[in-house]
């Protein structure tokens, strides 16, 4: 079909695109038109003829010039070139494409970045991000609206091959353009796909070569080898293999489709167990419990947090979840990293197949002793049908040093090896190295390329080296990666955005008559921090009124002045979501100048603030509120301990102290009320460690300890947080940012409740019935022999609890809007934007609430709010765990050093092992029957929560849950995994 | 699908203050009516035809101090990809046709006219955006052929807004996915004789909006006036021979 073009009076030509689109058995023809361009430019700096056609967009800025005048040289022929990359290139290579040490000056035609966004949604963002960043200098190029690089598509030509044509068209075009401004220029067209490789070939393309071949052409290509994925060059994977189907196929799209319209399959999250690798589950919104899938087979390549499509096996298969712990390292440990088919034919093996058929013998006794009991706990299984999308990213792993031959013969080519990752529930992955020796007993990071059915393990490649095992910054890196952190510095355009000022900016002196700012130098503001804190969003005032009632301020940093809604500085923070709290190290959200400084509310100077001021009577009622943009000068910064001090200290009688006992007077006020209304006090078992200040070594590990003026702070901002929810809910009814926090489900205690009915029986029960209710039985919940006792309590609850969660208010409706943990019905992060990005969001609705400035679109806007609130849920839960992470790695550290022998508290019991925590360290660890005692002699009452064995001395033990134990915590080193972790010995 | 690239280029091409293909032919339909027109922008195509000013079939439609304007629409089944039958009373039909009413009440010197009806018929060939904005501009051009006194051209354009870029003369797959107004200028000034918008815009951006929406204007009025004087000076030169 070739279309008609016409040339218009404005320059464009027209011409239209015409295809058939098929619906429900029905073909459409569709038109389009498509417009025709002469002035899209090549954007190189060596152009000379491309500067005259520029036309600006609609804020009046012209393009920028992005590919360098001195692109890298190639080593053989010594010229300078550009690269224009084919589809399957950034499809499988996106990684090395991102890679610092190549891939300069790369043209990405408009052909390949349409296919790429069809084939793969995040391949598509992540290529934009790197054409955005310009640091590796990525352009594209609109080839198919260009008049020089259009072609029509040929009468019988399949979209592929017209695709390919359009791609190769714009390799020559660049090469023709750019030569008649530069001899030495060279346009390297790359491709994997033979075919196109060889129609480049015939076309007279010279400079066109396969991944491969294109790397080694580089002077650095020795670094540069391992990093192409396997995908790319993978025939002799499959060649060998092909015939050995080893995990059933996943079902076809269509089947799959129908099978979830029909109801006959299921779609969820697939969570592996940390316990047993071998069992998954995935929840189901069909079912109340989840479905559960058992063994390899079942779970079929699937990955803990990919979304797959499962189907329920028959009834008598179902099961109950297993009562043992089963770790990979153990099972795999002899797997061959180079053979691939003989073996796995049976694909479960020995070892396996003991454990299963030790889970079943325990199945069969248990249904003719109990049928009821048993019953209650049976759950449905499934297995693993499709995938409908991956989890896959980076991964921190190491490589096994089992899977690495000694020899010393081997030369330069690549070995297969296999790659333990740090995360427990993730299968080991194969990778092709030929620096294998020299990556032993380092942290590596791995990419994971494709999981073929014929293959056991799934394939991946290397990316980089992060540094020797234990060592903390690779360890730290790891944990960063581990849990998907951005901790890059921040780029150039994101630090343009900053006051050009930098740390000499002062607030305006005219700001009265040029803003609509309050001036409140004159309020005795201080802030009460933590020691040594270094971004202070918050500060607070307080004084008495005339007519006898409290004035009390909150002033926040504000953040928003500096971080202007479209802007670079805006996205990065806005993906960043949150600063992470490691034990020595803090990854900031924004960048430091604004988070020490600038936005920082340092005593004895002037910033900007938000403020929120009351009026509140003798009993902490609010009688009037305010919101407002000030001015505000600190008069101090305090850490708890000395404002702590000054209240105590009755010599101390300035106003600055007098107003802090106010302030101390109203939050213990506050906290009553609330605590009256059923606010929460839950625990987790926090630690703080202490690091030696010269040699930067952890020293000891310490419980944190809290103080009065911590809750006083507390208080405050909580307050602060509910009054400007209900102000921004009030304004901004649908898209108002706020957080819920959901009452648990029953369910999640039930396990709880039977343990604590089962061994404590003087106990009363946990009730759920209100947040009131249950801190109530928790208050009950003592045991005076144990003061622990409660505390432990507290933190298995904790356990129970669902995840605060961050939305906008037009995704539910005012009832659950309640914040179960706090006790009210509305809630939201108003008082750290320094280090939240939820609460840039609030300052931003905050002021357009009271009028102070327009609300940027982004916010006014529900589906946009809904992604925003996505991604800081993400990366608040991620932070979480790996502020976690880093502690629990530093406790390692400290242990390592003082072995010793501690108490702890058995919160778990399975057939073969028991957990404890440990709270001197805050640690929990498994301990394995081997290791207690004799394996033969152990029975495990499952009813009861107790394990019974005989240990070395032949003493007969019981061990329960809440039992408190003695153990010997020491600090080893996990062969496998190169973890350390908490190794206990019950004494 | 990117509807408005980093690179500053629409889904089809177009980059963001670009009209589409604009074209038209008046008195195509010499002998079935006193004015007729026939317009396409980009893919939408619209015939318009004229009958009037004439004495009203029923004594009630006469005002005795004005022309009464009739529009009445038809779109054709096959206007969108999806073959789809219309009703004539369907309600969007008739808000449509109110709102062109309005609008030609206040350009056309109706009171030059009294006690007399102008019929106005609309067909819609072919649809890809702009509707209302293709509608305005044939009935101009239609009411220019059939030689009706009008103050000025009303010539229409719609635009939308894509995250913070307005974006002029939107095609379906554009206004499917934005806010979308339509404008109608008057002449070379900067007053409207239409305007509707349908969905929500932030007041802080309608500005810019409306910016490039009357330059679209201006520039389709020059496109209408110079196929007015080329079909004038034809019908000059029949009259001198």
């Amino acid at each position: 079909m070739i279309a008609k073009k016409q040339k218009l009076s404005s320059g464009l030509t027209v011409t239209s695109k015409v295809f058939v689109r098929s619906r429900n058995g029905g073909a459409t023809k569709i038109v389009r038109e498509h417009y025709l361009r002469n002035d899209i430019p090549c954007y190189s700096k060596l152009c000379h003829k491309c500067h005259t056609i520029l036309k600006p967009d609609s804020k009046g800025e012209l393009p920028r010039f992005i590919l360098s005048e001195s692109p890298t040289r190639l080593e053989k022929e010594g010229s300078i070139h550009y690269v224009v990359v084919d589809t399957n290139i950034i499809l499988h290579c996106i990684d090395l494409l991102e890679n610092v040490d190549c891939f300069y000056d790369v043209i990405i035609p408009q052909t390949v970045l349409e296919e790429v966004k069809n084939r793969s949604f995040p391949i598509y963002q992540r290529i934009r991000s790197l054409v955005k960043s310009d640091e590796k200098r990525f352009v594209v190029f609109h080839n198919e609206f260009s008049e020089s690089t259009f072609i029509a598509r040929a009468k019988n030509e399949s979209s592929n091959d017209y695709n390919d044509r359009s791609i190769r068209q714009v390799a020559k075009w660049y090469a023709e353009h750019l030569q008649e401004s530069n001899e030495d220029i060279k346009v390297l067209f790359i491709t994997n796909d033979k075919d196109n490789l060889q129609k480049a070939k015939t076309e007279g393309i010279v400079d066109a070569y396969n991944l491969t071949d294109y790397i080694e052409e580089l002077p650095n290509a020795d670094v540069l080898r391992d990093l192409i994925p396997q995908t790319s060059n993978n025939e002799s994977f499959s060649s060998s293999d092909a015939n050995e189907t080893s995990y059933p196929e996943y079902y076809s799209n269509s089947r799959v489709l129908g099978g979830l319209k029909n109801g006959t399959l299921y779609q969820g999250i697939l969570n592996i167990s940390s316990y047993n690798f071998l069992e998954g589950t995935v929840q189901v919104g069909a079912f109340k419990k989840p479905l559960l899938i058992l063994g390899t087979k079942n779970l079929n390549r699937g990955f803990n947090g990919d979304a797959v499509i499962v189907e329920l096996l028959p009834k008598d298969k179902w099961r109950e979840p297993s009562t043992t712990i089963i770790e990979e390292e153990v099972i795999g440990a002899d797997d061959n990293a180079d053979d691939d088919g003989d073996e796995e034919i049976e694909f479960i093996n020995d070892k396996e197949r003991r454990l299963l058929a030790q889970e079943a013998i325990k199945e069969t006794t248990a249904a003719t002793s109990s049928t009821d009991g048993a019953h209650s706990r049976l759950q449905p299984t499934a297995k693993v049908v499709g995938v409908s999308r991956r989890s896959w990213r980076y991964y921190v792993g190491q490589i096994a040093p089992t899977s690495v031959s000694k020899d010393h013969d081997t030369g330069n080519s690549a070995k297969s090896c296999f790659v333990i990752l740090m995360d427990k529930v993730l299968p080991k992955i194969r990778i092709r190295t030929r620096k294998a020796k020299e990556l032993l007993g380092q942290r590596i990071v791995v990419a994971v390329d494709s999981w073929p059915s014929t293959s056991k393990y799934p394939q991946g490649h290397f990316v980089r080296c992060l540094g020797e095992i234990e060592s903390a910054e690779a360890e730290t890196e790891a944990l960063l990666l581990e849990h998907d952190v951005e901790y890059r510095p921040f780029s150039k355009n994101v630090l343009d955005c900053l006051p050009k000022e930098g740390d000499s900016w002062v607030v305006p002196q005219d700001f009265e008559t040029t803003t609509k700012r309050k001036d409140l130098r004159d309020k005795l503001v201080c802030s009460i921090d933590p020691p040594g804190c270094v971004d202070i969003d918050d500060a607070l005032h307080a004084g008495i009124l005339p007519n006898g009632n409290y004035e009390v301020g909150v002033h926040i940093a504000d953040v928003t002045h500096f971080v202007k809604p479209n802007t670079a500085l805006d996205s990065e923070g806005a993906s960043r979501g949150t600063s992470v709290y490691l034990v020595d190290k803090r990854i900031d959200m924004l960048p430091m100048l604004l988070g020490t400084n600038l936005c920082s509310l340092k005593p004895y100077v002037e910033r900007f603030a938000f403020s929120v001021i009351w009026e509140l009577d003798e009993d902490a009622n609010i009688v009037n509120v305010q919101y407002m943009k000030s001015v505000i000068k600190s008069r101090e910064a305090f850490s708890y301990e000395k404002a702590q001090n000054r209240i105590d200290d009755p010599k101390q009688q300035d106003e600055l102290t007098q107003s802090m006992r106010v302030l101390l007077k109203l939050s213990k006020k506050l906290k009553q009320k609330r605590l009256d209304a059923g606010a929460l006090n839950l625990a987790s078992p926090e630690v703080k460690v202490h690091m030696d200040s010269e040699t930067s070594d952890p020293g000891e590990v310490e419980i944190k300890k809290l103080l009065e003026t911590n809750s006083l702070v507390e208080e405050f901002m909580l307050f602060a947080n509910i009054s400007v929810a209900r102000k921004i809910y009030d304004s901004y009814p649908q898209t108002a940012m706020l957080r819920r926090h959901a009452p648990p489900p029953a369910t999640n205690f039930e396990v709880l409740n039977n343990m604590l009915a089962v061994r404590k029986p003087s106990m009363p029960t946990i009730s759920l019935e209100s947040s009131k209710s249950l801190a109530d039985s928790l208050d009950r919940c003592n045991d005076p022999k144990d003061p622990y006792f409660n505390t432990l309590l507290r933190i298995m609850s904790t356990r129970c609890m669902m995840a605060a969660e961050y939305f906008p208010s037009g995704s539910y409706g005012y009832p659950e809007f309640r914040h179960y943990g706090l006790a009210v019905d509305i809630y939201t992060h108003f008082t750290s934007p320094i280090r939240r990005y939820c609460d840039v969001v609030a300052h931003r609705q905050l002021a357009g609430a009271i009028g102070y400035e327009m609300l940027d679109l982004s916010h006014r806007d529900k589906s946009k709010m809904e992604l925003i609130v996505k991604n800081i849920n993400k990366r608040h839960r991620n932070a979480q765990f790996a502020g976690r992470a880093s502690i629990e790695y530093y406790v390692g550290q400290v242990m390592r050093n003082n072995e010793s022998e501690q108490e702890g508290y058995v919160i778990k019991c399975f057939n073969n092992g028991i957990v404890v925590l440990v709270p001197k360290f805050g640690v929990e660890g498994l301990i394995k029957l081997e290791l207690l005692g004799d394996v033969n002699s152990a029975e495990y009452d499952e009813d009861k929560f107790e394990l019974k064995f005989k240990d070395f001395n032949n003493k007969e033990r019981v061990i329960g849950v809440f039992d408190k134990v003695k153990v010997d915590v020491k600090s080893i080193k996990d062969e496998v995994t190169g973890k350390r972790k908490a190794q206990l010995i019950l004494k | 699908m990117e509807l408005y690239s980093p690179e500053g280029l629409r889904i089809d091409g177009r980059r963001w203050n670009e009209l589409r293909k604009f074209e038209c032919r008046i008195n195509t339909h010499p002998n079935s009516s006193d004015g007729s027109s026939f317009i396409e922008q980009g893919n939408t195509k619209v015939i318009c035809m004229v009958q009037g000013p004439m004495e009203p079939v029923l004594r009630s439609q006469s005002n005795p101090n004005q022309a009464n304007i009739e529009i009445s629409i038809t779109i054709a089944n096959f206007s969108t990809t999806e073959r789809k039958k219309r009703l004539k009373n369907e309600k969007r039909l008739v808000e449509l046709k109110a709102t062109l009413e309005r609008t030609f009440e206040q350009s056309v010197m109706c009171k030059l006219y009294p006690r007399t009806v102008i019929q106005v018929n609309i067909h819609v060939l072919a649809q890809d955006g702009g509707l209302l904005a293709g509608i305005t501009n044939a009935i101009t051009l239609g009411l220019i052929d059939a030689g009706i006194a009008m103050y000025d051209y009303v010539s229409s354009i719609s635009a939308g807004l894509y995250d913070t870029t307005p974006l002029l003369d939107l095609n379906t797959l554009e206004e499917n996915d934005m806010s979308t107004l339509t404008i109608g200028v008057i002449g070379k000034s900067e007053k409207l004789a239409l305007l509707l918008l349908e969905d929500k815009m932030p007041l802080d951006r309608l500005e810019s909006v409306l910016a490039i929406g009357i330059a679209g204007g201006h520039r389709i009025r020059d496109l209408m006036d110079e196929e007015v004087r080329r079909h004038g000076n034809l019908r000059l030169s029949k009259v001198n021979v």
